[in-house]
C-alpha cells in the first residue's frame, strides 16, 4: 500500500558503486580541485608575475626549452608566458567563480522558494514573477545585459552568474515544497505551535533539498561554462585574473596561424573537466529517477 | 473437466536492491473451475497481489518464478512469451483505484473502443453499440451519454463499472480482481460488488478475488484461501471457512474484525506488553496534566453554527462548494465523540476547522474549556497542549528526515517544555507507553511499518498532554490485526489517561467500537446525533440507514 518515494539522497558509494565512468568522472573531479587548489605550489611560473616572463620565449610550442633552460611542456604564448602556469591558475579562477556562483544562486533559490511555497499570497506572486522574468532571457544574454550595467569583474561576474541560477532553484523547490506542505507532518508542526521559520528550516528544507542536490553539479558545469562563455566574449573576469575563457579567447587570433596550443590547451582542458563534472551530474540524476533506476 | 486455472507448487522470488533475495510466495497451490469465485485473503505483504500479477506475466522486472507452473484452460503460461494473447483476451485485470486505472485525458468511449478492437475485431457502429452493451451489463445507468465523459466527470464507483466493462468486453474465462473496491465508499462498495458477481454468474466467468476485506469474501465468494508471508494457510468453502475456521492464523484475523452487534473490551489479538520501568515513568508523565482536565461529563469543546465553504474559482461558473453547513455540537469531557459519513461529507473538514489547519467561515464559534478559540489568533503553544491530532496516513505523518524520538518530542523542546537532554528517555518512555521497543527511538520513519508508525503518531500527541485528541481515520490506512492492536492501545490509554476523543471514521463497525456518541455526517451536514448504541443500532435517519445497510456483513452468510 506504500506510495513509491523519490529514493533518499544516499551515500556516495551507494550511487557510485559498479558505475566505472561516473567513478572516473568524480575522480577526475577530485583532480581538476586539486590541481587548482596546488596551482601556486606546483606551477612551474606565477603567470600574473611580469618580472618572471621573457618575451624572448614567445610562442614556443609544447615541450620545447625556454631561454633560461627549463621545458615548457605545454609551450608559452606571444608574452612568454607558460601555458601550463596559465591554465593552472585558470583553473582556479574558472572553478572559484562557479563554485561560489552557484553556491550563492542555489542559496537565494532554496529560500527564495521555500519561503514562497510556505507564505503564498504576494510573496509567492512577486517571487514567482521575478522568476519568470529571470528566466525568460537566455543566460548567456541576462549576464552580458547584468555585466553591462555592473562593469566587469570576478565578483560581478559571480552575482551575474547566480542571478541566472537562484531562479530555476527556486521554482523546483517551491514546486516540491509545495507538495511537501500538504503533507500531515507539517500539520502536525503546526499543531506543536513550532514557529514558521523552524517549519521552514528543520521540517520543509531537510524534505524539498534533494532535487537540488541532483541539480547541484550541473548547475556547476553549466556555471563554468557561461563564464567561459563570458570571459571568451570578453565580459567575464578581467586580463588580470585570467580564467579558462579568457586564456581561449587569448589565442584564438593565433588559431588560424599554426599556433593551436595557445588556445586548444586551455579550451581541452575545460572540455574535460566539464565533462567529469556532467558524467557524475548523469549518474546523480539517474539515481534520484526511480523509474530509470528500476532497469539498471 | 480442466480446471480454469491451476497453480502448482508457485514459488516466486524478489531481488532485493541489496542483491539478497526474497521469497514472496512459497510453494502455493490454487485449482479453480470455470465460473468459480475464490477468494484470497492475508494481510499485506503476505503475497495476494504477487499471484494475481504472475498469472497475467505483470510482475516487476525484479520477480522471478523459482518453481512451479502456472495453467490457464490446460495450457501452460508460467513463461509463456505471447502474455498479449492471455492478458485481456482470456483474463481480465480489475485493479484496486478505478481513478488511476483509467487514462484521465481519453474519454469512456475512445478507452472501451480501444479496447474491443483490439480484442474482438469489432469495427465503427458495431464497436459502438457492443460498448453500449458492455456499459449496461456493467449496471452503468445512461450508458449511451457515459461515452463522451472523461473519467473525472464520473463517480469512483461508476469508474469502477467502467473498468468491469473493459475487463470483460473479450469475453475472459478469468477476471483478476486485485482489492476491486478497497478505494470505494463503503455505501457504493456493496452494490459495486453484486454488479461484478451478477455479471460473472451470467457469463460464467470465474473470479480470483484479492481483497484484506472478510465481509467482501463472505458477500462474494464460493471458496476462500487464506495467506499468510506467502503461504497457504487454509482454504474451503467460504461459509466452513468463516464459520469454523481451523488455522489459528485464520482465527486471529477474525477475531481482528470489529463486529458490529456488539462492543468489545478490546479485540483477542496477540500483544506484547510487559510493564517496565520506562512504560511507567511514561505513563507518570502523562497523567500528570490529568488534574488539570475538566471534570468528567462537562462540555470541554462546543462547536457552534460552524460553515465552511470553498469559493469557486473566478469565472469558472461554477457554485461555491459547501463542506460544511451550520455544524453545532458539544464534546463532553471524558467521552469518545465519533463522526461517521460517507467521503466528502465533512468529517476531516471539522476537525482542521477546529484544529486551526483552516479558517471557517465568518459566524462560527468554537470554544474549549470556555475560551473562544479564535481563528488566527490563537496562542498555539498553549493552545498545542491542549488539542491534539492524529492523522489518517501514517506514511506522510511523520517527519521523514527525523528520528522517531524527534519526531515526538521537536516541538515539546521548541516550547521549552521539556530540556532537550531530557528529550531522548521521554521519547524512549513515550515508544514503550505505545508498545513499541525503547530503543527504536534512534530510527527514521522509513525503518517503520505503517501500524508502528501510526503508533509514534499517536505517541507524539500524546506527548503534549492533552486534553482532547482528534483522530481522523486513524486506522483506515492500517491492515485488519493492526487496526484491531491500534485500537486497542487507543482504548487502553483512553482508559489508563481519561483521555477525550473526537474519533472520526467512514467504517461503522470501528466507531460501534469506540465511541460513546456519534454524529452522522451527510453533505457537510449533521443528520443524526445520539448514544452510539442508539443510533447504530436502530438509526432513524434514512442515510444512516443506507449507511448501515451497504456494510459488507459476515452475518449473512
Amino acid at each position: 500500500m506504500t506510495e513509491p518515494q523519490v529514493p533518499r539522497f544516499a551515500g556516495w558509494r551507494a550511487i557510485f558503486r559498479g558505475h566505472a565512468l561516473p567513478t572516473a568522472g568524480l575522480v577526475g573531479m577530485g583532480l581538476f580541485l586539486a590541481l587548482a587548489l596546488l596551482a601556486p605550489a606546483i606551477a612551474p611560473q606565477n603567470p600574473y608575475d611580469q618580472m618572471q616572463l621573457n618575451i624572448m620565449d614567445g610562442l614556443l610550442p609544447p615541450m620545447t626549452q625556454t631561454m633560461d633552460g627549463r621545458i615548457a611542456y605545454l609551450g608559452t604564448d606571444s608574452l612568454g608566458r607558460d601555458i601550463l602556469s596559465a591554465v593552472l591558475y585558470g583553473l582556479r579562477i574558472s572553478l572559484l567563480v562557479a563554485v561560489v556562483a552557484v553556491a550563492a544562486g542555489i542559496t537565494a533559490g532554496v529560500l527564495l522558494g521555500l519561503v514562497s511555497a510556505l507564505r503564498g499570497g504576494w510573496i509567492d506572486a512577486l517571487v514567482m514573477r521575478a522568476v519568470d522574468l529571470t528566466v525568460s532571457f537566455p543566460g548567456v544574454l541576462l549576464a552580458i545585459m547584468l555585466l553591462a550595467i555592473f562593469g566587469t569583474g570576478v565578483d560581478k561576474v559571480i552575482v551575474a552568474l547566480a542571478i541566472g541560477i537562484w531562479a530555476q532553484t527556486a521554482r523546483v523547490v517551491r514546486a516540491v515544497a509545495l507538495t511537501e506542505m500538504q503533507r500531515d507532518y507539517i500539520a502536525a508542526a503546526r499543531l506543536g505551535g513550532i514557529s514558521e521559520w523552524r517549519i521552514m528550516l528543520h521540517f520543509l528544507l531537510p524534505n524539498s533539498i534533494t532535487p537540488v542536490l541532483v541539480l547541484l553539479p550541473m548547475a556547476i558545469s553549466g556555471a563554468i561554462v557561461a563564464e567561459a562563455t563570458l570571459s571568451f566574449l570578453g565580459v567575464g573576469v578581467p586580463i588580470t585574473q585570467p580564467s579558462l575563457g579568457l586564456l581561449i579567447a587569448n589565442g584564438n587570433e593565433y588559431l588560424l596561424s599554426g599556433k593551436w596550443w595557445i588556445s586548444m590547451i586551455p579550451g581541452l582542458v575545460l572540455v574535460a573537466m566539464v565533462l567529469c563534472v556532467n558524467v557524475v551530474a548523469d549518474r546523480m540524476r539517474d539515481h534520484a529517477n526511480p523509474f530509470l533506476r528500476a532497469k539498471d | 473437466m480442466t480446471p480454469l486455472l491451476q497453480i502448482d507448487d508457485l514459488t516466486i522470488a524478489y531481488r532485493l536492491a541489496d542483491g539478497s533475495g526474497f521469497q514472496a510466495i512459497r510453494d502455493y497451490s490454487l485449482t479453480m473451475a470455470p465460473g468459480e469465485i475464490v477468494g484470497i485473503v492475508g494481510q499485506s505483504g503476505a503475497g495476494k497481489s504477487t499471484i494475481g500479477k504472475a498469472v497475467l506475466g505483470l510482475m516487476g522486472e525484479n520477480a522471478t518464478i523459482e518453481a512451479g507452473r502456472i495453467r490457464l484452460s490446460g495450457h501452460d503460461i508460467t513463461r509463456a512469451r505471447d502474455v498479449e494473447a492471455i492478458r485481456g483476451r482470456k483474463v481480465g485485470y480489475i485493479y484496486q483505484n478505478p481513478m488511476t486505472a483509467l487514462n484521465p485525458v481519453l474519454t469512456i468511449g475512445e478507452q472501451l473502443l480501444e479496447s474491443i478492437v483490439t480484442h474482438t475485431g469489432r469495427r465503427g457502429a458495431a464497436a459502438r453499440a457492443y460498448a453500449v452493451e458492455l456499459l449496461e451489463q456493467a449496471e452503468v445507468p445512461q450508458a449511451a451519454e457515459r461515452l463522451s465523459k472523461y473519467p473525472h466527470q464520473l463517480s469512483g464507483g461508476l469508474c469502477q463499472r467502467i473498468v468491469f466493462a473493459i475487463a470483460i468486453c473479450a469475453r475472459p474465462a478469468l477476471l483478476i480482481a486485485d482489492e476491486p473496491t478497497t478505494a470505494l465508499d463503503v455505501t457504493v462498495q456493496k452494490a459495486v460488488l453484486a454488479t461484478l458477481e451478477r455479471m460473472a454468474r451470467k457469463e460464467g466467468i470465474g473470479i480470483l478475488l484479492i481483497t484484506h476485506d472478510m465481509g467482501v469474501v463472505a458477500q462474494m465468494c464460493d471458496r476462500v484461501q487464506v495467506l499468510r508471508r506467502g503461504e497457504l494457510v487454509e482454504e474451503g468453502a467460504t461459509r466452513q471457512l468463516l464459520l469454523h475456521p481451523a488455522a489459528a492464523y485464520t482465527r486471529q484475523l477474525m477475531a481482528a474484525i470489529p463486529p458490529m452487534d456488539r462492543r468489545l473490551d478490546r479485540f483477542d489479538v496477540i500483544e506484547r506488553q510487559a510493564d517496565s520501568p520506562g512504560r511507567e515513568r511514561g505513563i507518570a508523565y502523562l497523567r500528570t496534566a490529568r488534574d488539570g482536565f475538566a471534570p468528567s461529563g462537562s462540555a470541554l469543546l462546543s462547536v457552534r453554527g460552524l460553515s465552511k465553504t470553498y469559493p469557486a474559482p473566478p469565472r469558472s461558473g461554477q457554485d461555491a462548494f459547501v463542506a460544511l453547513k451550520d455544524v453545532s455540537f458539544d464534546v463532553r469531557a471524558g467521552e469518545v465523540l465519533g463522526i461517521v459519513g460517507e467521503s466528502g461529507s465533512g468529517k476531516s473538514t471539522i476537525g482542521r476547522c477546529i484544529l486551526g489547519l483552516q479558517q471557517p467561515d465568518a459566524g462560527a464559534a468554537i470554544t474549549f474549556r470556555g475560551r473562544s478559540l479564535q481563528p488566527g489568533r490563537r496562542d498555539r503553544a498553549a493552545l498545542a497542549r491542549s488539542l491534539q491530532c492524529i492523522f489518517q496516513d501514517p506514511y506522510s505523518s511523520l517527519n521523514p528526515r527525523m528520528s522517531a524520538a524527534v519526531n515526538m518530542t521537536y516541538a515539546l523542546v521548541a516550547h521549552g517544555l521539556v530540556a532537550a537532554r531530557d528529550a531522548r528517555r521521554l521519547a524512549g518512555d513515550l515508544l514503550e507507553v505505545v508498545q513499541l521497543p525503547r530503543d527504536a527511538a534512534g530510527k527514521m520513519p522509513h525503518a517503520f511499518s505503517g501500524g508502528e508508525r501510526q503508533r509514534i503518531g499517536i505517541a507524539r500527541a500524546l506527548a503534549f498532554r492533552p486534553e482532547l485528541i482528534f483522530c481522523d481515520e486513524p486506522t483506515s490506512a492500517l491492515d485488519v490485526t493492526v487496526q484491531a492492536e491500534v485500537l486497542n492501545l487507543m482504548k487502553d490509554l483512553r482508559e489508563m489517561l481519561g483521555l477525550t476523543l473526537v474519533f472520526v471514521s467512514h467504517d461503522l463497525a470501528v466507531v460501534r467500537q469506540m465511541c460513546d456518541r456519534v454524529l452522522v455526517m451527510s453533505k457537510g451536514e449533521i443528520v443524526e446525533a445520539g448514544a452510539a448504541d442508539e443510533v447504530l443500532l436502530r438509526p432513524r435517519h434514512a442515510y444512516t440507514r443506507d449507511l448501515l445497510a451497504s456494510m459488507p456483513r459476515m452475518a449473512e452468510t
